[in-house]
C-alpha cells in the first residue's frame, strides 16, 4: 500500500478529483492528490494494467479509460495526464461530465487544437488550468521576486536553458525509448513543445507579452521531431531581449537538473541557481528532518519537500484545486496555454524561414 | 627472438576542422574513410564478387555517437566503402532488436540509414534470423564446466565478418570489445566470458575494427585513432587503453589463448601514428554512469520517512513493491 499523508482532511466535502493517466507524471499528480488537504483523490484512469495496479495500491479506483470514469465518478475535477494527442478529447469529454480539468503541458498539440478545446470548455462552463510547473519551482519564483523587487534595476538581456535527456535517457540503457513523445502526430513537436513551452509560459511570466525575432531547430539525431531549438526574444514591456534555448539530447544524472534561468541587470545579476539548494542531499536531509519534527508539532509537511523539483507539481495542482474550490479562475489557464502554444507555433515559423538547423519543422497542425 | 603473439594496427584519423564532431555524417565518413583505407591495406583476407560479408558495430541503443558510447555509423559506412571497394563483395551491416529496441529504431535514429545509402550495404536484424548452438570454450558441443553453450545466428556464421565496437566500458566494468559486441547477438542463458569467447570462436571475425575515433570512459574523449585486428587482441589493446589488466578480464584472457600472450600495436606505412601514451593519459578515468534505479536501501529509508512524516513518496522512490 502506498502510504497516504498522515493526517490528511478527509473530509466527504472534499474536492472530488479523477487522474486521468497514471503513467509517469499523472503519478506524481495522484500522489500530489492524495497529500493534499481539501481534495479527495477519488479515481484514476490508465489503459495499462501496471499503472491500474499501482493506482489500485495507492487506494482509489480505477478504470480502463478516462472516458469510462468521466462517466462513472461524480468528481469534481480532473487532472489530464494524458499524451497531447489525447488532451482535447479528454477535456470533451470532462466537459460532457461538468468536471473541470488541470492539462499537462503542453494544453494541446497546436493553437487551433486549444482553441476548439477552450471552446468546448467554456460551452460547458467548466475551468481549464495548466500545468506550467516552473512557475512553482523554487528557484523561478526566487528569480520572479528579486526582479519585481527590482534588485537589478532595469533588465536589457535574459537567458534560459531548460535540457534533458528527453525520451533516450542516458548509459546504462534500462528503458525502451518512449514511443508517443516521438512521435511528431502524437506530440505535436518536439523538444520546443515539450521542454519549450514551459520556459516561453515563463519568460512571459517574467516579462509581459513576447514577440519572437528568430529561431533555429535541430536534430542531434536522425529523429521524428526536433530534439533542440533556439529562440530570440524581445519582451517590449520590459525592453528586454532574451535568448532561450531547450533541448532533450543531454544525459542528465538526477538530482541535477539542467535548467538555467539568469537576468542580467544594470545593477547585478539573478540567477536561478543562486535560489536552489547548494547540495541536494543536505537539502533533502534538512528538509526530511523538518518535516518529520512538523508531524510531531503538528505543522503541516513541504509535500515532495526532499526531492525539491517535485515541490512544484504538488504547488501547481494545489493552487488550481484551491481556484476551483473558491470559484476562482485558475492561477495558470487555458489562455496561458494557448498563450504558451502561439509562442511555440511562431518559433517554428520563424525557424522554417531561416533554414538553418538540421530537421524539418513540425507539419501537425491538428 | 620471436615476435609478438598478436599484431594489433593502429592509424590516427584527421581531425574535423573545428570542434571535435562533424554533424554530417557524410562528412565525417569522408574523413575517416582514409584511415580506414590504410588501416586494412593488407589485412583483409580474399574475397570476391557474390561474397559476403557482415559488419557488426556496437549499436546497441540510440546513444549520440559523439558520447562515444556506440559506433560512429560513419565509421561502419567506411570500413563497408573499402570493403566494397576491394572486393566487391555484398557487405550487411548487422544488429539484433532486444527487450528495448528494435534494429530498425536505433540505425534510423543513428543515423545508419543515412550513412550506408553512400554504399551498397543493407541493414539487417539478427533476432528474426535462424542460430545454430556453437562449441563451448573448451571446444566441445555439450555443456562443460562453464555450463551451456550460445546460439549463433547463423548469418554470421556462413560471411565473413569484421566486428565494429566502439571504445568504451560495459556497466560491469571490462571493455565492450569485439568480442562482447558478438556475445551481445547471441542467444541462451550463458555465463558472458562463455558467450564472448564462444562465439569469437565461432564466428572466426576476419579483423575487428575498434572506432576510437570518439572514445568513452566516464565521459567522452575525441581521439581520433582506429585499431584493427584479431579480436581477442584488438580488446587486449582496448582493455590496456582504458586501464583495464587482461589478467582480470576472463573473456579476453581465455580468447587470447596462452599462458602469456603478447601483443604488439604496429604503426601503419603511410599513415599517421597514435600516440597511445598520449590517449591514455587524455582519456577520463570513469565508468558507466549509474542506473537510475534507486538503491533499495534508499526506496525503503524513503518509504519509511514518508511514513513517519506524512509526506508523499515520488514514484522513482517507490522502489519495487508488490
Amino acid at each position: 500500500m502506498i502510504p497516504s499523508r498522515l493526517g490528511r482532511w478527509t473530509d466527504s466535502g472534499g474536492l472530488a478529483l479523477g487522474v486521468l493517466g497514471v503513467g509517469n507524471i499523472g503519478r506524481v499528480h495522484l500522489q500530489s492528490a492524495l497529500a493534499m488537504d481539501g481534495v479527495d483523490a477519488a479515481a484514476a484512469a490508465d489503459p495499462v494494467r501496471a499503472n491500474r495496479d499501482w493506482a489500485d495500491r495507492a487506494g482509489v479506483r480505477t478504470y480502463d479509460d478516462y472516458a469510462t470514469l468521466l462517466a462513472s465518478e461524480d468528481l469534481d475535477a480532473a487532472v489530464v495526464a494524458l499524451p497531447p494527442f489525447l488532451h482535447a478529447d479528454a477535456v470533451e469529454r470532462a466537459a460532457e461530465a461538468g468536471v473541470d480539468v488541470f492539462v499537462e503541458k503542453p494544453l494541446a498539440r497546436s493553437t487551433a487544437e486549444a482553441d476548439r478545446l477552450l471552446e468546448t470548455a467554456a460551452s460547458a462552463g467548466i475551468a481549464v488550468g495548466v500545468d506550467h510547473t516552473l512557475r512553482y519551482q523554487p528557484d523561478v519564483r526566487g528569480v520572479k521576486r528579486e526582479y519585481d523587487e527590482g534588485r537589478v534595476g532595469h533588465v536589457p538581456y535574459a537567458t534560459m536553458t531548460r535540457v534533458n535527456d528527453g525520451h533516450l535517457g542516458r548509459p546504462p540503457a534500462e528503458d525502451a525509448p518512449s514511443s508517443w513523445p516521438l512521435d511528431a502526430e502524437a506530440a505535436g513537436g518536439g523538444a520546443l513543445l515539450e521542454l519549450g513551452v514551459h520556459c516561453l509560459d515563463v519568460l512571459e511570466w517574467l516579462f509581459g507579452d513576447l514577440e519572437v525575432v528568430g529561431a533555429t531547430v535541430d536534430g542531434t539525431l536522425a529523429l521524428p521531431v526536433e530534439d533542440a531549438a533556439t529562440v530570440l526574444l524581445w519582451g517590449p514591456e520590459t525592453g528586454t531581449t532574451i535568448t532561450f534555448h531547450c533541448g532533450t539530447y543531454q544525459w542528465e544524472e538526477l538530482p541535477e537538473v539542467n535548467t538555467r534561468l539568469r537576468l542580467e541587470g544594470v545593477a547585478g545579476t539573478i540567477t536561478a541557481a543562486d535560489h536552489r539548494p547548494s547540495n541536494f542531499y543536505a537539502n533533502a536531509a534538512a528538509s526530511a528532518l523538518s518535516n518529520v519534527a512538523s508531524r510531531v508539532t503538528g505543522d503541516e509537511p513541504d509535500v515532495f519537500g526532499p526531492t525539491y523539483y517535485l515541490q512544484a507539481h504538488y504547488e501547481a495542482l494545489s493552487a488550481f484545486c484551491a481556484a476551483i474550490r473558491a470559484g476562482d479562475r485558475p492561477p495558470v489557464d487555458g489562455e496561458d496555454g494557448r498563450r504558451a502554444l502561439e509562442l511555440v507555433e511562431t518559433a517554428y515559423e520563424r525557424a522554417d524561414e531561416a533554414g538553418k538547423g538540421g530537421v524539418d519543422v513540425p507539419e501537425v497542425r491538428p | 627472438m620471436s615476435g609478438p603473439d598478436y599484431t594489433v594496427r593502429a592509424v590516427a584519423v584527421a581531425e574535423p576542422d573545428r570542434g571535435p564532431w562533424e554533424p554530417d555524417v557524410d562528412d565525417r565518413a569522408d574523413r575517416i574513410e582514409p584511415a580506414v583505407d590504410a588501416l586494412l591495406d593488407g589485412t583483409l583476407p580474399e574475397t570476391s564478387p557474390g561474397d559476403r560479408v557482415t559488419l557488426v558495430p556496437d549499436a546497441h541503443y540510440p546513444f549520440h555517437p559523439s558520447s562515444g558510447f556506440v559506433t560512429d555509423p560513419a565509421v561502419v559506412a567506411a570500413v563497408a566503402a573499402v570493403v566494397e571497394r576491394r572486393s566487391g563483395a555484398a557487405v550487411a551491416v548487422a544488429g539484433a532488436s532486444d527487450d528495448l529496441v528494435s534494429v530498425d529504431r536505433t540505425a534510423a535514429s543513428l543515423g545508419y540509414r543515412s550513412a550506408l545509402d553512400r554504399v551498397d550495404a543493407t541493414l539487417v536484424d539478427l533476432s528474426g534470423e535462424p542460430s545454430t548452438p556453437v562449441p563451448g570454450p573448451a571446444g566441445g558441443s555439450e555443456p562443460t564446466r562453464d555450463g551451456p553453450t550460445p546460439s549463433v545466428p547463423e548469418r554470421l556464421l556462413e560471411t565473413a565478418v569484421i566486428v565494429v565496437p566502439t571504445l568504451r566500458p560495459t556497466v560491469a566494468g571490462p571493455v565492450a570489445g569485439g568480442m562482447r559486441t558478438l556475445a551481445s547477438l547471441t542467444d541462451g542463458a550463458v555465463e558472458p566470458p562463455v558467450a564472448a569467447v564462444a562465439s569469437t570462436r565461432a564466428v572466426d571475425p576476419v579483423a575487428t575494427v575498434l572506432d576510437a575515433t570518439t572514445a568513452y570512459a566516464g565521459s567522452p574523449y575525441a581521439a581520433n585513432a582506429l585499431f584493427a585486428g584479431p579480436t581477442a587482441a584488438v580488446d587486449a589493446v582496448a582493455g590496456s587503453v582504458l586501464d583495464r589488466s587482461v589478467e582480470d578480464d576472463e573473456a579476453v584472457r581465455r580468447g587470447l589463448g596462452s599462458d602469456e600472450p603478447t601483443v604488439a600495436v604496429e604503426p601503419v606505412d603511410g599513415a599517421t601514428d597514435v600516440d597511445l601514451d598520449a590517449v591514455r593519459a587524455a582519456l577520463p578515468d570513469g565508468e558507466v554512469p549509474p542506473g537510475d534505479s534507486m538503491h533499495p536501501a534508499v526506496t525503503t529509508a524513503y518509504r519509511l520517512y514518508a511514513a513517519v512524516s506524512g509526506d508523499a513518496v515520488p514514484p522513482h522512490l517507490e522502489g519495487d513493491r508488490p
